[in-house]
């Protein structure tokens, strides 16, 4: 029960992006990959849900290959897998209620009733409860980052993939989105990749690290290992200090 | 979604469903209380009969004709007509395709045969489809008497232009034929006066002038080749004058005879009229034909245009209620 | 400077790449959508909101437009036809135009406007914002779910609306015929049904059919491969716009050398 990923390799327009990227999440962790704006962790993200195909390498999840899955076999394995997107990316054309029942009306096979106490249990979990029939351009940044959450674990999949959770929130929203990551780890029991640069919110929430820079994996180890590596790259990154990255390149 | 919207796109639908549904059956012309059948006739071609024009009985509208298919043996062209139930058929019926009015428009006439009897009916194979006829187009008429007015148009403006003798026979032979014409002309309407007795009389004297004052319009010209003097041209002009003064009174009389000629006679006038405008410049100029004509070429047209005539004056005379049947005007 | 001078075959080149390159893609999207009518229990549900959308809610803009038309068609085939052509003729002219050329086109330009351009703009946002993304993650086929009802909403509600359309721009013309030109019903509805064939209603609603069919995927298409921002969202918009337009114009020529 992994999600490995396997010499990636993804080019935009000629564009290298992804250089041969590798990295594993084990069964339960929480993988905190970091690395600047646009070094392709997002790409990253969406390679493991088969919304990009890899140019070379692949992505395993369950032992699966999820670029020879075919669409219906990728929707099966959607199921297990919730995204929760960088801007939440919930439907404005329906109430917070309908976005977070939307996977259950497709991807399962409970009744209305047992979509609304799903829905409603989500919501409780992500602390907005009595949100439901509110649009998602009522609710603030902060609201609608959890309600994105709500909506990627009602289907109650094994494995999170989380998409700059933090980024652009407020201390104490932050904090707040971190203990529900936390949450879902230990009351969920799923294996969850955040994709961060909030490197106070990483280090609460990661049971393993990964840096991801120029396309591939510079780093790998355990927040212990990450705070006395002798990289210059990743003390540069965790530590703000762009003149160490300077020197190393 | 609430269920108001649901029902204003169903509203919106069934609206436009009917809107298009009775908009069409009301502009084909169907009428969906009284009941209606369907007739075929056949015809060896269906001048510009179209699906859609009217069927009439007697100049009642009954119907329209609803499609027109050619025979798969290449002989015969079936016209497909949806009348109402109640219109009386005669016993000996056939189908007319005539034009109805002069702009294009045709319609398809149910009548007994014994009313036309001598047009050449096309004959069905079924004993249930009726015979058809249609009438060649009247524009031939009008377009022959356009072309022949053009040209005298022409001639007119060729004033000013050495006359050679060339010309001068042509110019001969050009009255010779609005002779012939005349003639032809005055041979139809008595035939025709045949049914306007009252009128009889006056038609024949004033085919007769016509024909003396042709006959020496014609002698003038057998001089014109011998001596262009100016005094025989004075008299050559003054001959072709009375022609075109007789021709004119013809066409009064023409006028008179009844609405039915009258079309014709419209046509022979402007035609007589325009010749008689030609006249009046050769005789405005400085008295010479010399100035009447640039090149012979034209005058064979004329002729050309007058044979026409002359073919379509023929067919006139063989069929007479082929055209006159018809008030056009 | 055979620098300066091969530049504009080489702009020529690149373009009618990017041209066949579009058309192709568009085609794909397409195809796809074909493909995706199978997932009916995914796009049945969202296709009459659509269809309320598309159709109801764009009648007023069509009936204004044909009203107008209507009126100034009537107008006009009384100024022109003088003299020697008989008055009956404006009803001829009002109803022919109005059927063949003027009410499946002018509604057509104005949905490519109202509809067109929601819909790129609708699918620009969500592309851009990730809500497609997110559709894909939640197991729906996002062509199914957001292609396939604009495309069927549009196919069934252009001919509708167009029809509609074409009775308003009648009945103005026969009104303003009747009021301001001094002719009777008659003889307008004598000229309506003149020349008037079956095949007249058939090819309006042909013509609105491909129009609405062609609108509602252009619109998908430009949504669909927006990128970048607001910017990105409103470049296809335009461009979903002017490009429908130009494409209900082509293929309005196209019906009329093929159909009639």
């Amino acid at each position: 029960m992994s999600i490995v990923i396997r010499d990636l390799h993804k080019a935009f327009d000629g564009k290298v992006v992804l250089d041969g990227f590798e990295v594993e999440a084990r069964d339960g962790e929480t993988l905190v990959i970091l690395g600047g704006s646009g070094s392709g962790k997002s790409v990253t993200l969406k390679h493991v849900v088969g919304l990009l195909t890899p140019d070379k390498g692949q992505v395993e999840v369950d032992g699966e290959v999820v670029s020879d899955l075919r669409r219906e076999e990728l929707f099966v394995l959607r199921r297990k897998v919730g995204y929760v997107f960088q801007f939440a990316a919930l439907f404005d054309s329906m109430s917070l209620a309908d976005n977070v029942a939307m996977g259950l009306r497709r991807q399962s096979d409970m009744d209305r009733k047992e979509i609304e106490e799903r829905v409603e249990e989500c919501l409780r979990l992500v602390d907005l409860d009595g949100f439901g029939p509110r649009a998602p351009s009522e609710l603030s940044g902060g609201q609608r980052k959890r309600a994105g959450i709500a909506r990627a674990i009602a289907t109650r999949p094994q494995y999170l993939l989380y998409d700059e959770p933090t980024t652009g929130l407020d201390p104490v929203t932050r904090a707040m989105i971190d203990q529900l990551i936390l949450r879902m780890s230990s009351e969920l029991g799923v294996t969850g990749i955040v994709i961060t640069h909030d490197i106070d919110s990483a280090f609460r929430v990661a049971d393993r690290f990964a840096m991801l820079h120029e396309g591939r994996c510079r780093f790998q180890g355990t927040p212990e290992e990450i705070r006395e590596t002798d990289d210059p790259v990743v003390r540069g990154f965790i530590e703000g200090r762009p003149e160490l990255l300077e020197n190393a390149s | 979604m609430s269920r108001s919207k649901e029902a204003l796109v169903g509203v919106v639908i069934l609206a436009s469903v009917i809107v298009v549904t009775f908009g069409t059956l009301w502009l084909q012309g169907v009428t969906l209380a009284a009941t209606e059948t369907e007739i075929t006739a056949v015809f060896a071609n269906v001048g510009v009969i179209r699906p859609g024009n009217p069927v009439k009985y007697r100049g009642v509208r009954v119907g329209r004709v609803r499609e027109i298919t050619v025979d798969p043996g290449g002989e015969l062209v079936r016209v497909v007509a949806r009348i109402q139930e109640d219109t009386p058929m005669p016993a000996d019926a056939v189908a007319i395709l005539a034009p109805e009015s002069l702009f294009g428009d045709w319609q398809l006439e149910i009548t007994p045969r014994d009313r036309f009897p001598e047009y050449r009916y096309a004959q069905p194979d079924d004993p249930d489809h009726l015979p058809g006829y249609a009438i060649p187009d009247i524009s031939q008429l009008t377009a022959t008497a356009d072309r022949i007015s053009a040209d005298i148009e022409i001639l007119t403006e060729r004033v000013g232009i050495a006359f050679s003798e060339e010309t001068a026979r042509n110019v001969a032979s050009l009255i010779d034929n609005v002779e012939e014409v005349t003639q032809r002309l005055s041979e139809l309407v008595s035939q025709q006066a045949g049914a306007f007795t009252d009128v009889t009389g006056e038609i024949q004297e004033a085919t007769q002038r016509i024909g003396e004052a042709a006959a020496s319009a014609r002698m003038s010209f057998d001089q014109v080749g011998e001596t262009l003097s100016r005094e025989e041209l004075a008299r050559i002009l003054e001959d072709l004058a009375v022609v075109a003064e007789n021709t004119r009174e013809f066409s009064g009389d023409l006028d008179e005879t009844g609405s039915e000629l009258r079309g014709m006679a419209a046509r022979a006038d402007s035609t007589f009229a325009r010749v008689n405008v030609l006249l009046a410049q050769v005789e405005a100029g400085d008295g010479t034909l010399g100035r009447l004509l640039q090149d012979p070429a034209i005058a064979m047209e004329v002729e050309g245009t007058l044979q026409e005539l002359q073919l379509l004056l023929e067919d006139i005379r063989e069929n007479p209620r082929r055209y006159l049947r018809l008030s056009i005007f | 400077m055979t620098r300066i001078l091969s530049q504009p075959f080489i702009s020529m080149g690149r373009g009618a790449t990017l041209l066949a390159a579009g058309i192709g893609r568009w085609g794909m999207l397409t195809a796809e959508t074909v493909r995706a009518l199978r997932h009916v229990d995914v796009w049945l549900r969202l296709l009459v909101p659509q269809m309320a959308r598309v159709g109801v809610d764009s009648v007023p803009i069509a009936l204004f437009i044909a009203l107008f038309t209507g009126i100034v068609l009537s107008l006009q085939a009384s100024y022109t036809f003088t003299g020697a052509i008989p008055l009956y003729f404006v009803g001829v002219l009002v109803g022919k135009t109005m059927m063949l050329e003027l009410g499946p086109v002018l509604t057509g330009l104005a949905l490519s406007g109202r509809v067109g351009a929601n819909i790129a703009a609708e699918l620009g946002t969500m592309r851009v914002t990730e809500q497609i993304d997110a559709l894909e993650t939640l197991a729906y086929p996002p062509v199914a779910y957001l292609v396939v009802p604009r495309v069927l909403a549009s196919i069934i509600m252009f001919p509708i609306v167009t029809a509609l359309a074409i009775a308003v721009g009648i009945a103005a013309g026969w009104i303003t015929a009747i009021q301001l030109l001094d002719m009777s019903t008659a003889e307008f509805v004598n000229g309506l049904t003149l020349f008037f064939l079956p095949f007249d209603v058939t090819y309006a609603l042909i013509k609105a059919t491909s129009f609405g069919f062609m609108v509602a995927t252009i619109g998908c298409f430009f949504g669909f491969h927006t990128r970048g921002g607001a910017e990105g969202v409103g470049h296809s918009t335009t461009r979903a716009v002017v490009v429908s337009s130009m494409v209900i114009l082509v293929l309005d020529a196209f019906w009329a050398v093929t159909l009639l």
